[in-house]
C-alpha cells in the first residue's frame, strides 16, 4: 500500500540528507507517495514565506511528514520555521528517542530511554516585552490541558511499548505556580497508570543524574525549555547531534526531522552523516504502521554502523550517499 | 526615547472574542492564543486556553488614558481582562514580540 507523506527537503545540507533516506527507503521497497512542499530559507528565496500557509495547510490535510534541517535568514527578524511548524500544525509532543548504536563512540552504555518534550508552551509561546526601557519581560506560559496532553502521552508511549518508568522533570521547587501546577497534574495521571512506576526529578538533578545513573531512566517528560535543553544532553549522551532522531505529534499530524541544523557550510560536500534523519525516517515508518521495514531499516543501519562504516563525525570517512548505500546494500542482501 | 502605542489585553473567556476593530486610534492587530495567533484566520485546530491575548495598536503614540479608556470599553462590553501590558517603541522599534 502506497503512503502518502509530505516532504521538506530543507536547505543546506538537507537535500543530500533526503536522498539518503530516499536510497534506504526504495531499497526497503517502502511504497511511499511523496508531497513535496517548500519551507524554509528555500521558500524566502522564491519570494514567499518562511512557512508558507499552502505547506502547513497540505501537512494538516496528509497528516505524515518528514522534514530535513531548515535554516532560518539571519537579522531580518525571521522566527524559526521549526517552531512555527510545531505551533501552526499543534504539534504538541515532541519525542526524542535516545539510545546507544554500534559502533558509535559513547562513554555511556546501554542507553535507551525516550523523552517526551511539551512543544507549543512555555518560554517558547515567545510572549516578550520589554517593559521599561531596563527590564525585559518573558511570559512563561502554562496550561493544565497542555500538561495533561503531553503527560499523558508519555505514561501512553510508556504504556504501549512496555517502558519501566515515566519521570517528571520539572523545577517546581522554585516556579511554584507554573512548574507547581505541571507536577501536581504529572502525580494525579501517575495514579492512573499503577502497572508503570514514575516519580518526579527537579530538572538540574535530572541533568546530574542523566550522566551518573542514565541506565535508571526509560521515559521522562518535561516542559518545553528543559526538554529542549535535556534532550540535547542527552543526544549528546548518545553520540551527538548526527545520530539523534525525532518526531513531533498532533493530534491530527505528525512530523518526523533530524533535530541537527541545517549545516550550510557542508553543503554540497556529500559529507554530513544521515543517520538522525534515518532514524527519524525510522520514526515515520512506526507511525505509519510499516513495523517490519521499520525493523529492517534499523538492522541495516545498526549492521554497517557495526561494520565501521561511518561520516566524519564519527571518525569515518564515508560520504552521506556512500553511507546510505552501504545501508541499502544491507537490505537488499 | 520608550514610547507608547498600544496595549495587549488578556482576557479571560473560554473561546476567541469577538472584539471591536478599533477603539479610539487603537486597532485590533491579532488575537493570540498561547503565543499562536488565532485571529484573523486561520487558527490551529486545537482547544485554546481561556486567556486570549488580543493586541490593541495605533499608527501613532497614545497616551495613557487612551489605554485606560480601551480597557474600560472592553470591561462595560462585558469581558474581564485579567492582565494589561502596555506596548512600548523604542527609538521605533517593537519593545513586544509577535506571535507565531
Amino acid at each position: 500500500m502506497s503512503h502518502k507523506v509530505c516532504l521538506i527537503r530543507g536547505d543546506g545540507t538537507g537535500p543530500e540528507l533526503v536522498a539518503a533516506v530516499e536510497t534506504v527507503l526504495a531499497a526497503a521497497k517502502v511504497d511511499i507517495d511523496w508531497i513535496e512542499l517548500e519551507a524554509g530559507l528555500k521558500a524566502v528565496e522564491a519570494g514567499k514565506a518562511l512557512v508558507p500557509e499552502e505547506t502547513t495547510d497540505r501537512l494538516r490535510e496528509v497528516g505524515v511528514g518528514l522534514k530535513a534541517p531548515m535554516t532560518t535568514p539571519i537579522g531580518q527578524g525571521y522566527v524559526s520555521p521549526n517552531v512555527t511548524l510545531r505551533k501552526k500544525l499543534e504539534l504538541f509532543a515532541c519525542v526524542r528517542p535516545v539510545r546507544s548504536l554500534p559502533g558509535v563512540p559513547t562513554p555511556f552504555h546501554d542507553l535507551d530511554m525516550v523523552i517526551f518534550r511539551e512543544n507549543t508552551e512555555d518560554l517558547y509561546a515567545q510572549i516578550e516585552y520589554m517593559a521599561t526601557e531596563h527590564v525585559a519581560h518573558s511570559v512563561k506560559l502554562i496550561s493544565d490541558a497542555g500538561c495533561e496532553r503531553i503527560i499523558r502521552a508519555a505514561f501512553e508511549y510508556a504504556r504501549r511499548h512496555k517502558r519501566r518508568n515515566v519521570v517528571g522533570v520539572h523545577k517546581a521547587n522554585i516556579m511554584k505556580i507554573a512548574d507547581g501546577m505541571f507536577l501536581r497534574i504529572f502525580k494525579k495521571i501517575a495514579e492512573e497508570y499503577p502497572d508503570i512506576e514514575s516519580w518526579d526529578n527537579i530538572v538540574d538533578n535530572q541533568c546530574m543524574q542523566l550522566v551518573t545513573k542514565w541506565k535508571l531512566y526509560s521515559v521522562l517528560v518535561t516542559l518545553n525549555l528543559y526538554g529542549d535543553i535535556v534532550s540535547d544532553l542527552a543526544a549528546g549522551m548518545m553520540g551527538g547531534l548526527g545520530v539523534a532522531p525525532g518526531a513531533n505529534y498532533g493530534e491530527k499530524c505528525a512530523l518526523f526531522e533530524a533535530v541537527h541544523g541545517s549545516a550550510p557550510k557542508y553543503t554540497g560536500m556529500n559529507k554530513v552523516n544521515p543517520t538522525a534523519l534515518l532514524l527519524s525516517a525510522c520514526l515515520m515508518l512506526d507511525h505509519l504502521g510499516e513495523t517490519k521495514a521499520r525493523q529492517d531499516v534499523e538492522g541495516a543501519l545498526e549492521a554497517t554502523l557495526g561494520e565501521g562504516v561511518k561520516t566524519y563525525d564519527l571518525g569515518g570517512s564515508a560520504t552521506t550517499s556512500g553511507f546510505a548505500e552501504a545501508v541499502a546494500s544491507h537490505l537488499k542482501a | 526615547m520608550f514610547t507608547l502605542y498600544g496595549a495587549d489585553i488578556y482576557l479571560r473567556t473560554p473561546k476567541t472574542p469577538d472584539l471591536p476593530g478599533e477603539v479610539g486610534t487603537l486597532r485590533l492587530v491579532f488575537i493570540a492564543n498561547r503565543g499562536t495567533r488565532v485571529f484573523p484566520p486561520p487558527a490551529p485546530e486545537a482547544e485554546p486556553t481561556d486567556w486570549p491575548q488580543c493586541r490593541y495598536l495605533s499608527d501613532v503614540p497614545v497616551t495613557d488614558e487612551q489605554v485606560d479608556a480601551l480597557a474600560a470599553h472592553l470591561t462595560a462590553l462585558g469581558w474581564q481582562w485579567t492582565k494589561l501590558q502596555k506596548l512600548f517603541k523604542n527609538d521605533g522599534v517593537d519593545a513586544f514580540s509577535k506571535p507565531y
